[in-house]
């Protein structure tokens, strides 16, 4: 398995490399170089995962390795998905790069033993309620990345002074549409997830609401995301107050993820 | 065979030495059929524009100072006294001159860098030197790699990328903020050359509608026709300001014309639709202050000097990176080049007879006994004679079919004669 991970690894790398020297030289050629990489990276990492889930007979989403490698997985398909509605390349530059992180990290981690993850596996909620989270994680870094390319250019054309990035990036227009639109699959992803682990807890014991730190922050993080869509849908925040709110949702998205992770908690696993 | 450019640009002479020497597209034909003699000059073109004269011929190899010297003759004509343009002239050979029409076609030497215009001009003096039929198969050649030097120059660096004029400016920021100008309105309050100039770039653009207010309804009226626009009232501009996504401002009054009140309301009324404001007026006519008002942006005529300035020095970055581009062409040229010249295969076919006849010699050598060096050249002489007028024949059917570049031919003459690459 690691073998074949490492294999991931060095596609993603390659991608990663071709798409900040393409961000930076401005070449075509590169780019494609790029997404034939990231493709077949993405060809074998489904692999890898569905051979990972066969091997060990639970869904390869419980240990942080796992969950590291199935949320690369999930930004390259959220990548994959924009590239395709907006062309919009220089995202590449950033994602590809952390893929290949999380990926690396996830190959050097030690897979630790656990007699749980069998038994989580029974329940078909486990897999629903984790994928449709790491999906609104995805979710909310093409928001937080879309952001911050909102605010570098706005910042740029407010000061009429434009740098080298400011040629690269995609319009105002477009990364604001993908800010609002991931926004809002993210939301919508985040509800359901939440509601079928509220569906799970109740049924291992009753109770909908565990009250613990990984749960308070998806809550917290939860109200700021339909806070900022309800903004932008009654266009009182458009621009850069709404890239702002896109930029601070994610730091609480981290805090959920990993914050939460070193308080410990209900939410054991990654 | 041999690549000869003179001429002179912007840079090597005046506008004085340029105008007297520049053709005009009917005498370009003519001129080129005089200039190609198909013994010196075997193939011409020229290259006329408002920024240079150049002429491109290719001729017999080793004859640099003849077909030069044919050149400004040709271009001195009967009016043109020679010192008058001989200064300016600059004269490139082979590579130099490859060098330099790549450059031309990829706009590295034009008076704005990355300016596309000058790609056109080339094609149309290529297609004036077709129908004069002085374009043959190295002219063919050289052009059509100067083509696709050029494409490869503009996708691959930008140095077409940024805006250069301040007219344009207004179509780079519409794409900048919102990715494409089609659909979009466009506002023209007053008008001045700078700011029609704007407006038509942006019609161009794609701008699908654009309105014109001006204190004389009439000349309103008069410039919204030209752009299939429509006349608003000036005194009602703050309503029309809602509906704009573009405002181009050029008037001569002295006081701010749109005040920040009024974009404030606009801005309400858009529903926070950013939008942007170009200010062409000296003094200004719109409030800056509008620039701080979220998702609004203004530009006055100091950014936009500013902005083209940067935009000059990012496609000067960008030609460098060009240069490079063209450095490699130029030797993948040579390379194309090297198998329309039948120059070297003839020269080693020759050698190998020549050496033949001489080796057959030495070896009877000693046969005929005593002879004077009078009698011995003589009959060098007559051997390297007989192997010249018996392999004449061969060698110019050699040479005509590098000539019609006949690829299958040339390759079975090599094989039977046993020539390396």
């Amino acid at each position: 398995m690691r073998s074949l991970l490492l294999a991931v690894l060095a596609a993603y790398v390659v991608a990663a490399i071709h798409a900040v020297l393409a961000f930076i030289n401005k070449r075509r050629a590169l780019l494609r170089v790029s997404e034939y990489a990231m493709a077949i990276g993405f060809v074998l990492h489904t692999t890898a995962l569905i051979a990972d889930w066969a091997l060990y007979g639970h869904y390869p989403l419980f240990h942080l390795r796992e969950t590291l490698s199935f949320l690369a997985w999930t930004l390259v398909a959220s990548y994959s998905l924009i590239l395709y509605r907006y062309q919009a390349r220089a995202l590449g530059s950033v994602t590809l790069p952390l893929v290949s992180i999380l990926i690396f990290v996830a190959i050097v981690t030690r897979a630790e033993p656990s007699p749980e993850a069998t038994s989580m596996s029974t329940t078909w909620l486990f897999p629903v309620h984790t994928t449709l989270l790491l999906f609104a994680y995805a979710a909310f870094f093409v928001v937080f990345l879309a952001s911050i390319m909102y605010l570098l250019q706005e910042r740029e054309l407010k000061l009429k002074k434009f740098s080298g990035i400011y040629h690269r990036l995609p319009s105002l227009t477009t990364v604001n549409e993908i800010a609002t639109s991931s926004a809002a699959i993210g939301v919508t992803l985040l509800t359901v997830g939440i509601a079928t682990g509220m569906l799970w807890s109740s049924a291992r014991n009753g109770r909908v609401w565990q009250n613990d730190p990984k749960e308070i922050f998806a809550a917290l993080t939860w109200s700021l995301y339909i806070l900022l869509i309800l903004y932008r849908s009654s266009a009182r925040w458009r621009g850069r107050r709404a890239a702002w709110m896109g930029v601070a949702g994610f730091a609480l998205v981290l805090c959920t993820f990993f914050g939460a992770r070193l308080m410990g908690g209900y939410h054991v696993f990654g | 065979m041999s690549i000869v450019l003179l001429g002179v640009n912007h840079k090597s002479a005046p506008i004085a030495v340029r105008e007297r020497l520049a053709f005009s597209e009917d005498a370009c034909a003519a001129s080129l059929r005089e200039l190609v003699d198909g013994e010196l000059i075997r193939e011409g073109l020229i290259v006329s524009t408002c920024n240079r004269v150049e002429v491109l011929t290719e001729t017999t190899s080793g004859r640099f100072d003849d077909t030069a010297e044919r050149v400004i003759q040709f271009l001195s004509r009967s009016d043109v006294p020679r010192d008058f343009f001989e200064a300016n002239l600059y004269k490139h050979v082979d590579d130099s001159a490859v060098r330099h029409l790549f450059r031309v076609a990829s706009s590295l030497d034009s008076l704005v860098v990355g300016e596309p215009q000058v790609l056109g001009q080339v094609r149309r003096a290529y297609s004036i030197a077709l129908d004069a039929g002085t374009a043959g198969r190295v002219l063919n050649r050289l052009v059509h790699h100067a083509f696709r030097v050029a494409k490869r120059v503009r996708t691959e660096t930008g140095i077409g990328a940024n805006a250069v004029s301040i007219s344009y400016m207004a179509v780079e920021l519409g794409k900048k903020i919102f990715d494409s100008l089609k659909g979009q309105t466009a506002l023209l309050v007053g008008a001045g050359e700078m700011a029609e100039l704007s407006a038509r770039h942006l019609v161009n653009a794609g701008v699908s509608r654009v309105m014109v207010a001006n204190r004389t309804d009439t000349f309103a009226q008069q410039l919204a026709d030209t752009f299939g626009g429509e006349a608003v009232n000036f005194t009602r501009l703050a309503d029309y300001l809602a509906e704009a996504d573009v405002v181009i401002c050029s008037t001569g009054a002295d006081d701010y014309v749109i005040t920040e009140t009024m974009a404030r309301e606009a801005l309400h009324k858009r529903r926070n639709r950013p939008s942007f404001f170009i200010d062409i007026s000296v003094p200004r006519n719109i409030d800056p202050a509008i620039g701080k008002l979220p998702n609004m942006f203004v530009f006055d005529i100091d950014d936009l000097e500013s902005v083209v300035t940067s935009n000059i020095r990012e496609r000067e970055r960008e030609a460098e990176r060009a240069e490079l581009i063209v450095e490699s062409e130029i030797m993948q040229f040579q390379q194309s080049l090297r198998a329309l010249d039948a120059g070297p295969a003839i020269g080693t076919f020759r050698q190998t007879l020549q050496d033949v006849a001489r080796l057959e010699f030495q070896r009877r050598r000693a046969q005929l006994g005593e002879l004077t060096p009078e009698q011995e050249r003589a009959i060098e002489a007559l051997l390297q004679s007989t192997v010249n007028k018996i392999s004449h024949p061969v060698l110019s059917q050699l040479r005509r079919s590098y000539d019609a570049t006949d690829a299958d031919k040339i390759e079975a003459w090599r094989d039977l004669f046993g020539l390396e690459e």
